[in-house]
């Protein structure tokens, strides 16, 4: 008989500030050792549920709680946060702000250095507990010299040498690129195996999916919708009603109309049973009508181009060129040099050798200002760009600066306004909208300055599948409509895959590849040498014995024909 | 993010820096006092001269060692022609003796010797103080320095509260950074070579609203991290980077202690015996 470590019993959670519950009538037992996803969209719950079981709730964020929520056989109301800690470690979603201390031992040592442990008994612990997350030769490293998925792996080193039997990961996946998240989903799965009961909470179901999950759990609007094995979740095709993404192969298998719901193995690209399947070749027909062919004028010519930062070299002798109406994806891991590229496009540093040239015309000369007229730069998190308190004071805000003419303002605004759905809001408080939307001011404010670029950095950071579309889409309106040209710095391969034509691909300062999306995503070695990761396209490819370009240049054809 | 701060986060391995976090503050505490306590040169002169040694010894990068030492020891240059100016009969007053005028340059304005030996000592009490801190400062490492807090009974939340400072001001002045970018590229001129100071300062507050609401969420997660490791469970607590003391830190700190013991004897005998001097002047007429 199993044991159960996690019961939640009528319960319901009600935070002080809002008016409804957050969490409604939960009831779920998790047993000991078992894997389990909390599945949902942002504002489903899933954090709340995971902030009841660490105990966070009620000891940081104030609430009515009814009902029970027993982890460990406590209580949550009345046991302490530090006696839950004892049996249940979190890793949070922000991997650098969790860091909190100056080295990774210390990070480590962090929890054993509250609980006054001598030091003598720190040190093999910290050593036992970096070992098994494969951190040992990095111990004296400062946080600043380590990538994302090194900080999280010291986060769980942090939380794993108290012997806890509980471990919840907060959107493990967040802020990774797309080989460290397939890397943090491996060790999750080793860490399992040592019987430890794991939930992670994810909206990027296909990444998850990587290694085996024993339990799906699907949350919306604080209730479960979902509660079962996932290859019963995928059977019922209840995804995209909650606003989650279909993993690709299955909406590539749906595509070609091949009937995949009454298989066995689905939740498994590699062993889902598709022998009876006939003519993959016919059915996975591609339309050469459609094949990109781009030779609109040439807009933006990057010739030659080389920076370093402190004696080294962040970009060595990069030339590409951008045509007018392109989107292109900037992709590539974290340090190769695909932020540094678009910094120095946005004229923000300047290049040690090369020309930039927009419109044929040199720009190396113009100041960031100067430049900022004919490309915009959306960074990657809105809450950095908003300085103004109304929607509409935010969107004139740089118009103002370039002292247009008060007409000329008044039209552009309301222009920019009505492009970006916010008309009907221009004169709410900033502050009262949600990240989302955020994000679709901070594109207003710079689309006002018509641009001739727009470049966004990982627009698809911090938002879940429903959200994400939204905003995608609405670029996607604008490129199609307007003309705009885009180029997305990303390591999404989702996004690369849904939203772009072309992806130049960086690594170790260099470009190593520049070409179609589908064929960059078909080529392995690529993939290897930029850290990414194949999508399950790719897999599938494999599976049916067809060509992977043909399957993702399929994909990318018919998906967005619909 | 590189590092831009001249404190090192990661202790090298030299005999200073193999010393605790306690040994260091204490006998940096110690040393600040000794040159707080008097205008002499006698115990001035000898400290000076033993901290150029002790930051070799250091291995410090000389480059950005030997600018801040030239910076700050014209800024105390300046110090000191203002205190002239002020009152170019300073030394009289300090060295309790007649003045003996070197050079005139009016009714006002002279140069005399006191003056003259009262802005130098006075010179070289700032620059071994600097020295000593220069020398601290290289030698600790913020978490050290947050263990030797802690080691001389400072409440251990002031001891965090200096380690995450150094943990996170870096990362917010990347924000700062970033968001300043922004916004230039938005067309707001923050050139120097365009703008007057106060134009420009009033730009910069632009650059505060969405700093300080990044700063926030960053604190909030910070918070959850520290609740969830059991921060605050117990009155105490350990430091991982405060390693075992060997004899040295011992010896150290018996020095320490007997050092701030002299200063305190050095200043009452001072009351007691010789109350009116204010400063050892050797060249009394």
């Amino acid at each position: 008989m199993q044991k159960p470590v996690i019961v939640f019993d009528q319960f319901c959670f009600c935070y002080d500030s809002q008016q409804e519950n957050t969490l409604n009538n939960i009831n779920l037992t998790i047993y000991e050792g078992q894997k389990v996803l909390i599945l949902g969209q942002s504002g489903s719950g899933k954090s709340t549920l995971i902030h009841c079981i660490n105990g966070l709730i009620p000891f940081s964020f104030s609430g009515t709680i009814t009902g029970s929520c027993k982890v460990a056989g406590m209580e949550t109301t009345h046991a302490s946060i530090f006696s839950l800690s004892q049996e249940v470690g979190t890793v949070l979603q922000d991997s650098d702000a969790q860091f909190v201390a100056l080295s990774v031992e210390e990070d480590v040592a962090f929890a054993l250095e509250n609980q006054a442990i001598p030091r003598d008994e720190m040190i093999p612990k910290v050593k036992q507990a970096t070992d098994k997350v494969g951190m040992t030769d990095f111990l004296k490293q400062v946080p600043f010299n380590l990538s994302g998925g090194q900080k999280q792996k010291v986060s769980l080193a942090g939380v794993l040498h108290e012997n806890v039997n509980i471990l919840l990961f907060d959107e493990p996946l967040a802020s990774l690129d797309p080989l460290s998240g397939y890397q943090a989903i491996e060790l999750i799965d080793q860490i399992h195996k040592e019987n430890k009961t794991i939930l992670i909470v994810e909206h990027r179901l296909e990444e998850v999916m990587a290694k085996s999950i024993d339990r799906v759990i699907v949350m919306n609007n604080g209730e479960i919708t979902f509660d079962g094995t996932l290859e019963s979740l995928l059977r019922l095709n209840i995804l995209s009603k909650v606003g989650l993404r279909e993993p690709l192969y299955l909406q590539a298998l749906r595509l070609a109309n091949v009937d995949y719901l009454n298989r066995n193995n689905i939740q498994n690209v590699n062993k889902i049973n598709l022998d009876d399947v006939k003519d993959f070749v016919e059915k996975f027909k591609i339309d050469k009508q459609k094949s990109y062919d781009f030779d609109c004028d040439l807009l933006l010519e990057i010739d030659n181009v080389s920076f370093a930062y402190e004696d080294t070299n962040v970009i060595n002798n990069i030339s590409f060129d951008i045509r007018k109406g392109e989107r292109v994806a900037f992709i590539g891991k974290n340090g190769a040099g695909k932020s540094t590229m678009a910094k120095l496009i946005c004229g923000f540093i300047k290049p040690d050798q090369g020309e930039i040239r927009l419109n044929k015309k040199n720009i190396l000369a113009l100041s960031i200002r100067e430049i900022g007229e004919k490309i915009g730069f959306v960074m990657q998190n809105p809450n950095q760009m908003l300085v103004k308190h109304l929607i509409r004071d935010e969107i004139s805000f740089a118009l103002l600066q370039h002292k247009l003419s008060r007409e000329e303002i008044e039209t552009r605004v309301n222009e920019a306004l009505k492009i970006c759905d916010l008309f009907s809001m221009r004169n709410w408080p900033v502050s009262a909208v949600s990240y989302g939307q955020r994000k679709r001011i901070t594109v207003a404010a710079i689309l006002a300055l018509k641009p001739d670029i727009l470049i966004l950095d990982e627009p698809s950071a911090g938002q879940d599948y429903t959200h994400y579309s939204e905003i995608m889409d609405f670029l996607d309106t604008l490129n199609k409509e307007y003309g705009v040209t885009f180029i997305f710095i990303t390591h999404d391969m989702h996004l690369a895959i849904e939203y772009t034509d072309r992806a130049i691909v960086f690594a170790d300062s260099r470009i190593i590849a520049d070409d179609t999306i589908y064929q960059i995503m078909s080529n392995r070695e690529i993939i290897d040498r930029a850290n990414l990761k194949q999508t399950s396209l790719y897999d599938l490819a494999n599976k049916i014995g067809i060509s992977p370009q043909r399957v993702i240049q399929y994909f990318i054809q018919n998906r967005r024909s619909i | 993010m590189k590092n831009q701060f001249i404190i090192n986060l990661v202790p090298k391995d030299t005999f200073i820096h193999r010393l605790t976090g306690k040994t260091k503050v204490l006998l940096f505490i110690s040393f600040i006092f000794y040159t707080l306590i008097s205008f002499d040169l006698r115990l001035l002169l000898p400290l000076f001269i033993v901290t150029f040694p002790v930051l070799k010894s250091l291995k410090p990068n000389w480059k950005v060692v030997i600018s801040l030492f030239a910076f700050i020891f014209f800024m105390n240059f300046i110090n000191l022609i203002i205190y002239w100016l002020v009152d170019p009969n300073i030394g009289n007053y300090y060295t309790n003796s007649k003045n003996t005028i070197l050079i005139t340059l009016n009714t006002h304005y002279y140069v005399s010797l006191q003056t003259l030996w009262y802005l130098a000592i006075r010179h070289l009490k700032l620059m071994t103080s600097f020295m000593v801190s220069l020398v601290f400062i290289l030698s600790i490492t913020p978490s050290e320095l947050a263990a030797g807090l802690y080691g001389l009974k400072v409440p251990y939340k002031l001891c965090t509260i200096v380690s995450l400072a150094f943990r996170y001001i870096p990362d917010i002045s990347n924000d700062f950074d970033n968001i300043k970018i922004s916004l230039q590229a938005r067309g707001l001129e923050l050139d120097k070579r365009r703008l007057n100071i106060i134009k420009r300062l009033r730009d910069n507050i632009f650059i505060l609203l969405p700093l300080i609401v990044s700063s926030f969420d960053r604190i909030g997660t910070i918070a959850n991290a520290l609740d969830l490791r059991a921060y605050g469970l117990l009155n105490k607590r350990t430091y991982y980077c405060e390693h075992e003391p060997s004899k040295y830190d011992y010896i150290l700190r018996y020095i320490s202690v007997i050092v701030i013991l002299l200063s305190f004897t050095w200043i009452v005998s001072r009351l007691i015996w010789v109350p009116s001097t204010r400063m050892w002047y050797p060249f009394e007429g």
